[in-house]
């Protein structure tokens, strides 16, 4: 996709053309990614079809097309984006916790308020992550490691200020905490679980991963 | 295991029939048993093609048309024995794990050690028995978030059986003293089936064998049970 735009860039001479063309698409992209957060939203990953996106989109599906290569592609754009701001939700958090174990819980939490008002759409995001074809290339995406980056930094943290001892294990803790962190969406999802009570067993949950660590 | 719903009693040939009225008293003596026979003979037939598509393709790759085609059998009568995608791959595994259940129904009372020793064992027998398929064990997670599911139908983080395994090993633990009283159960639990999820996903992704999985799992089990051991 980026070729395309390059590609675009230098061979449109007149220099106003390629700024309204790019305008429009721009503005076609977020008509397509409008209606594909609602289908999706609604119908589930698998239910939503490109011909149905196009049709709540106004428009054809050769023009969804022409802006997005497949259905996952477009799942992952609106994913990522969500990601980013998320990112910054929780960076902005973690600044609120008094100490390391305080951060990370802060962390989650501000991820579980994001996804909030919508949680439909968090499902969808995990059939595609669990799927042996778009998984690996979601789970890999660079907004995921910024959400991992941001845990490692609490524990990073927490070592130098001394609430936490050394840590050998430091990656794998990281990793822990996010699966914690993704898999309480469940209680969410399925059992309507409240934030209070996301928090309460998170408080818990970090609990136990960061005892082997913890100093006191 | 749940049996398979076998309210529609029709092998029509046709896609999804209607349910019929129940079979007049006058049919034949021979029909009804037959018939279940049939039945029986198109389920087995549908949970092998589908077991076998849902672990090369995972489950959004699969289509029931494709299952059908694969078992030689007319997607209609897919659709008298199961309700949706979702409940041919919640039955696929059903089938697979009482199996794997049973083995360790046998087995565990007889584990000896510490806590976390006996957690490993447990993981890794599950890690030996699933190696194979793990991609079907991820489509089986990546089903329970889809819509198509039933509520019937048995997502993994709901699996009962599991919990109950590892409930028991950390009750002994209590009983033993070197699993703490206070410790919420549930968290450790669910702790240790995202841990064992994840494994999976490391497993389909990266093609790591048994070993390697049961590896990577003691690991996590060693951090987890640093947070459910009595403090010294």
């Amino acid at each position: 996709m980026m070729h395309t735009a390059q590609i675009q860039a230098v061979s449109d001479s007149p220099v106003k053309a390629p700024t309204r063309r790019a305008l429009a698409k721009q503005q076609t992209r977020a008509k397509v990614l409008d209606a594909a957060r609602r289908l999706f939203s609604e119908q589930g990953y698998e239910g939503a079809t490109i011909r149905d996106i196009a049709a709540a989109a106004g428009m054809s599906t050769g023009a969804v097309f022409a802006n997005f290569t497949d259905k996952s592609d477009l799942f992952r754009e609106i994913m990522l984006t969500d990601m980013m701001a998320l990112a910054d939700a929780m960076r902005e958090a973690a600044t609120h916790g008094v100490n390391a174990e305080d951060g990370l819980l802060k962390i989650f939490v501000a991820g579980y308020r994001f996804y909030q008002t919508q949680l439909p759409l968090a499902r969808a995001a995990f059939s595609v992550g669990w799927s042996p074809q778009d998984g690996p290339a979601l789970r890999a995406a660079p907004p995921v490691q910024t959400l991992l980056n941001l845990i490692t930094e609490q524990l990073t943290k927490g070592v130098q200020s001394g609430e936490l001892s050394q840590d050998d294990q430091i990656a794998l803790r990281t990793q822990m905490l996010f699966d914690a962190y993704l898999a309480n969406y469940d209680q969410a999802i399925f059992q309507g679980w409240t934030i209070d009570a996301l928090q309460g067993r998170s408080r818990d949950q970090i609990r136990i991963l960061l005892a082997g660590v913890r100093r006191s | 295991m749940t049996p398979p719903r076998d309210l529609v009693l029709t092998d029509s040939l046709i896609a999804p029939a209607p349910p019929l009225p129940p079979e007049p008293e006058t049919a034949p003596d021979a029909a009804p048993g037959l018939r279940r026979t049939q039945k029986q003979a198109t389920r087995n037939r549908v949970i092998e093609a589908a077991r076998e598509l849902f672990d090369t393709q995972g489950y959004q790759g699969t289509t029931i048309r494709e299952i059908a085609r694969h078992a030689g059998v007319s997607v209609g009568s897919v659709f008298t024995t199961f309700a949706s995608k979702g409940d041919v791959l919640s039955q696929v595994m059903a089938d697979r794990l009482d199996g794997l259940y049973a083995e360790l129904d046998r087995v565990m009372p007889h584990l000896r050690g510490a806590t976390v020793e006996r957690l490993r064992t447990m993981f890794a027998i599950h890690f030996s028995f699933e190696v194979r398929h793990t991609r079907l064990f991820l489509a089986h997670i990546a089903a329970a978030y889809d819509w198509t599911l039933p509520s019937t139908a048995m997502p993994m983080g709901k699996n009962q059986r599991l919990q109950r395994i590892i409930g028991e090993c950390l009750e002994k633990g209590v009983a033993e003293g070197d699993v703490c009283p206070e410790v919420d159960q549930q968290e450790v639990i669910d702790l240790l089936m995202a841990a064992y999820a994840w494994v999976y996903r490391l497993a389909a992704w990266n093609d790591a064998d048994a070993p390697a999985m049961t590896a990577v799992m003691d690991r996590q089990i060693a951090l987890i049970a640093a947070g459910f051991q009595p403090r010294k």
